[in-house]
Order: C-alpha cells, then structure tokens, then sequence
C-alpha cells in the first residue's frame, strides 16, 4: 500500500516511523505548500514500512511518500 | 348478506388456482438455482431488495404479470427482468424498480423499457421519489437490433428528467447500457464495493476498441468513488447500499413543490469542542469533517461523494431538525485548496440542493484554487464560473461562514457576496492571497528580507480583518468559533421561504445530472 502526496510541496516534517501502526488519516510526513502544513497521511489502516522522503526533499503531487503493509 | 350456499360455475377464464400458479412463476423469478447461488453469494434477489428498502406490507407490485414482447421468450421472462411498484419509504411513497439478474440478466426490452418508463411518469404525477436497484447485462438481444429493435427503443421511451421528484439507484452488480443511465442520471448513487457499472461491457469493448479490461477497471467502486466521482457512496453489502437510500430520502422531500420534511432535532457538539478544533495559526490544518459533525445535529450527517473532490466536504445534515446541505473546506486535504473535482462536486451538490428545497451552508477555510498546469489543462476556469453561477442562480436559503481563511476567488465561490447572510468567525481572514504571498507580490520581499519585513506582513494580516470585512459590511456578523451553530440555526429560521411555503424557484434543475 503506498501513501501518494495530494500535493506538490516541500517536506517541512517526517511525523511516523517506520514499524508504526498507523490509523487511516494518520500523518506520516508533513509538507509546506500553498503556504499551509499539509500532511500525507495513510490511506488505510496498516504498519508503516518505509519512508521514502526527507526533510526538505521537494514531493510532486501523486508521488510516492511512504510504503505501508495493510493491517 | 349472507353466502350463497349454491354451487357457483366456474370462472369463464381464470380459476383462483391457475392465479396463484402464475404469480408462484412470476417470483420464481430466474429459477431456484440461480436464487441459490445469489444466496449463496451473500447477495440479496431482486423481490429481498425490495422488502429491504420498503416499509413492511407497504409494497404494490405494477406489472407482475408483464412478459416480453417475443412470444417465444414470454415463459421465461417473469415480470419480464425489471420488477416495478410502489412501496413506502419511512411511511412515504416511492416507485420503485428492482432488476431482476437472474431472468435474462435484467437486459432492457420493448415491455420492460415501458414498465420504467410508466413508472417515472406516474412518479412524476403522483410527486413521489423514484428509486432504482441496478443490475443488467444491457441491452437485449434479439429484442434490441436492427433498425426495427433501434428504431422501437427510440419511441419507447425518454431518457431524460425533470428533477421534479428525487432519483435514487444503488448498482448492485454487474451493469451496462440502461443500468448505467439511471446510475449517473440519479440525485444520488451507491454501489456495492464489488458491482461494477460502465457503458459497455468488456465484451463489446474488447471487439470494439481491441481492449482487453476487466469490469472493475472499466467501471469499479474505487474508479467511480474516486476518479469519476459518478457514485456517491459505496458499501460492502446490499443491505447497507438500500439501508443508504432510506437515509437519503428521509432528508428530502417526496417532490420539489415541498418543503423538505422537518426531523426530530438533537443537540449539536459542544461549543467549546468547536473552539478547540480551529487553529488560529493559518498554516496548520485539521480535519475539516469534524467541524461538520460538530455544527450539526449528533449523527445527523450523510456525507455525499466524501471520497471524491476531498478538499470540499459535501453533506446532507440537520440543525434542530431542519435538512441543510453543507459544504465545508477540508484543510486536511490539499490545505483545503479548490481543485477541479472539488470544485463539480459542489456545484452538482448545489444543483441537488436547489432542485429540492435545501437550505445551503458553506464553511470556507481555504488558500484559494488550486491552480497550476494540470487544473488550467482540465479548464478549471470554466468549472469555477459554472460553480458561482450555480451558487447564484439557487434560489434556497444560503448562509456563509469565513472560519479561517478566505481568499480571493474562492471566497466568492464559497458565498461572499452571493450567501443570503454572512457570518465571519474571529479566527477568520479575507484577502486576494495570503499575507506572505501578499508581502512578496506587493513589495516584492520575503521573509528575512529587510528589516521592516515583520511590520509590511503585520500590515497584510490587519487588512485581512474579521473587523475589516464587518465595517464595511460585506460580513453580515462577526462570531466566536462556539457560535456558529447558534447562529446557523437561528438564520436559518429566519431566512425560511415563507412567501413561498419553502419552496425555491429551482433554476438549477435542469442542469446536467453529471457535471
């Protein structure tokens, strides 16, 4: 299961760590964009596996911000 | 009087016996071992829907001994695939028509094309709700072919509407052709997360276009709740798609010539909840659906299309009883910016609710339209000047909020100028863009750049005022986050049609059922 950013944007945070259960909605990595902090959040409920962006790392809408295994 | 004690002759044409044996035929419908597998399946049959969605004892069937105009296929075509009537709804009448799969898959014919069509004009007279439970194969061959089979079809019926009375269809399995109109042409759509409606079915698109897909991908729950947003809810089971349709029609009323019927009001959320869930920081988000849940009647809201265009929430609710349509920014999503979906969704949600009568709310917590190369390829312009003049032309009750931000077109859009009253809460702001843009536009600086940077942006955010917006009278109040629930409800009393016994002009009601 992969968490997409709705929108382009720069990450200002990572919130969630890898082996973390998340809930649906919950934050993983928080970005700047339209002058707001928008989170990318897990699609589903499940374990976060991997984060595959940084802090300051610039994300395009649609791309892939973190892997997660479905609970 | 008293019984005849002589022996009477028989009935010159039908015994009482030879009455009960049909109609035994007729709900047979496809045969046991078809209705076994659909049992099976944990899929309800087209008469089970029917008890689901009707009030017990209410059902009156139309056309149950109707059968297909081929005299060759009249055995086997009981209530020929379309089951018709009329049942209550929460005590109201409805029409009623339930696809029967399993007598040659529901495909549409000349007699079961005319048993919809009597039942949406009798509808029509009668001012009642239509509701369609979908599935069919499509069109059926070889009633439907040829010039002769074409040519029937076109003075059979129409397919068009008035929206003078709500349409609702849940598509419960497989789906084609007419199936599909009646899905996209409803006020409201569910589906079962595994049915599947599309135009044609892979079959014809495999010999059609060379295409090799599969029915999800042509039409599935996840492509329509998400990508085409042509469904408005989805759900696991039958049950829970019929129960949806009863929850949706008990917010409006059975025509547009009536005033939505009043529910038993219920306490809202705690005003304190609601000032706690606002961040006075501009930048950060919350969950816009929560400030919904939070403002309206407990458990009274139904969310429409909630996984499509996600940065506007759209949603059937009640305050003290009375039906609203809320549309509300979601900051969550995309910091609560306008996209194109967003965008379609509310204006058909605002088409919805003009059409019958229901009050509009709009929560406006957004930086703006989403703009960019893909949403100007996708002529986002155009959408946004249909969704103004829909916001423009309803002619229902509509009241704005400015929660936290509001800028520029946007702020049009989500009612300033157009809403009946405006309300803007001490957290919010108006402006073309947000101060910081405000600053490097105007002054051309940016944050650390030059000493008097601080003060050009606390001058930005002053002109962005609550108090501003109030002095020269473009917001009607100024509330506190808390009051907002008390202030919609006492406008909305107020702000009731009352010359027209509720009942709006309904301007938008020939707009287009899929935007």
């Amino acid at each position: 299961m992969e968490a997409k950013s709705e929108i382009t944007g720069r990450v200002l945070e990572v919130v969630a760590s890898p082996g973390q259960q998340l809930a649906e909605d919950d934050p993983i990595v928080v970005l700047e964009s339209m002058k707001m902090e928008i989170a990318v959040t897990a699609p589903r409920a499940g374990t976060l596996r991997e984060i595959k962006v940084g802090v300051d790392d610039l994300v395009e809408e649609d791309q892939v911000v973190a892997l997660m295994d479905p609970a | 009087m008293t019984a005849d004690a002589r022996p009477r002759p028989p009935s010159p044409t039908v015994t009482a016996e030879e009455f009960e044996t049909r109609r035994a035929q007729v709900h047979a419908m496809g045969g046991p071992a078809k209705l076994a597998a659909r049992r099976e399946a944990g899929i309800l049959n087209a008469r089970e829907r029917i008890d689901r969605l009707c009030d017990p004892g209410s059902w009156i069937e139309i056309g149950e001994f109707a059968w297909s105009a081929r005299e060759e296929d009249r055995g086997r075509t009981p209530a020929e695939g379309i089951v018709t009537g009329f049942g209550k709804v929460e005590g109201r009448d409805v029409a009623v028509a339930s696809f029967d799969l399993t007598v040659l898959g529901a495909s549409s014919s000349a007699t079961n094309i005319r048993k919809l069509d009597f039942l949406k004009k009798r509808a029509s007279a009668a001012g009642i709700p239509c509701a369609f439970l979908i599935e069919s194969a499509g069109a059926r061959m070889p009633d439907i072919q040829g010039a002769t089979g074409m040519g029937r079809i076109g003075l059979l019926s129409s397919m068009s509407r008035d929206r003078d009375t709500p349409w609702v269809s849940a598509v419960l399995g497989p789906c084609y052709g007419m199936g599909t109109w009646y899905a996209v042409m409803s006020d409201f759509a569910v589906m079962r997360k595994d049915a599947t409606f599309s135009v044609s079915s892979p079959k014809v698109t495999s010999v059609a276009m060379s295409q090799e897909v599969t029915p999800e991908e042509l039409g599935g729950s996840d492509l329509h709740a998400e990508t085409t947003g042509q469904v408005d809810l989805v759900t696991d089971t039958d049950e829970e798609a019929i129960d949806a349709l009863r929850r949706f029609l008990a917010y409006l009323p059975s025509n547009a010539s009536e005033a939505p019927p009043m529910g038993t009001p219920a306490p809202g959320g705690d005003p304190e909840e609601v000032e706690a869930l606002i961040p006075p920081e501009r930048h950060r988000i919350y969950d816009g659906r929560k400030l919904v849940g939070l403002l309206a009647d407990e458990g009274s809201v139904m969310p429409f299309r909630p996984r499509f265009g996600r940065t506007l929430e759209t949603a059937l609710a009640r305050i003290d009883g009375r039906t609203v349509g809320l549309v509300a920014s979601n900051p969550m999503r995309k910091g609560g910016a306008i996209d194109g979906p967003s965008c379609r969704k509310m204006t058909e949600f605002t088409v919805l609710c003009d059409s019958f009568n229901v009050p509009i709310i709009l929560l406006a917590d957004t930086p703006g339209f989403l703009v960019g190369l893909q949403a100007e390829r996708e002529g986002v312009a155009g959408e946004i000047m249909n969704n103004i003049r829909a916001l423009t032309l309803a002619t229902v009750p509509k009241l704005a909020v400015v929660v936290r931000k509001s800028y520029g077109q946007a702020y049009l859009n989500l009612g300033g100028g157009i809403a009946d009253a405006l309300a803007v809460m001490t957290t919010g702001e108006v402006g073309f863009v947000d101060p910081a843009v405000a600053v490097s536009v105007v002054h051309n600086r940016r944050r650390g750049d030059g000493e008097d940077y601080e003060t050009l942006m606390q001058d930005m955010v002053v002109s962005n005022s609550p108090w501003e917006l109030a002095g020269m009278f473009a917001a009607h109040a100024v509330i506190r986050p808390g009051e907002t629930r008390a202030w919609l409800s006492r406008m909305l009393e107020v702000m009731r049609r009352r010359p027209t016994g509720e009942v709006g002009a309904h301007r938008l009601s020939t707009w287009p059922t899929s935007l």
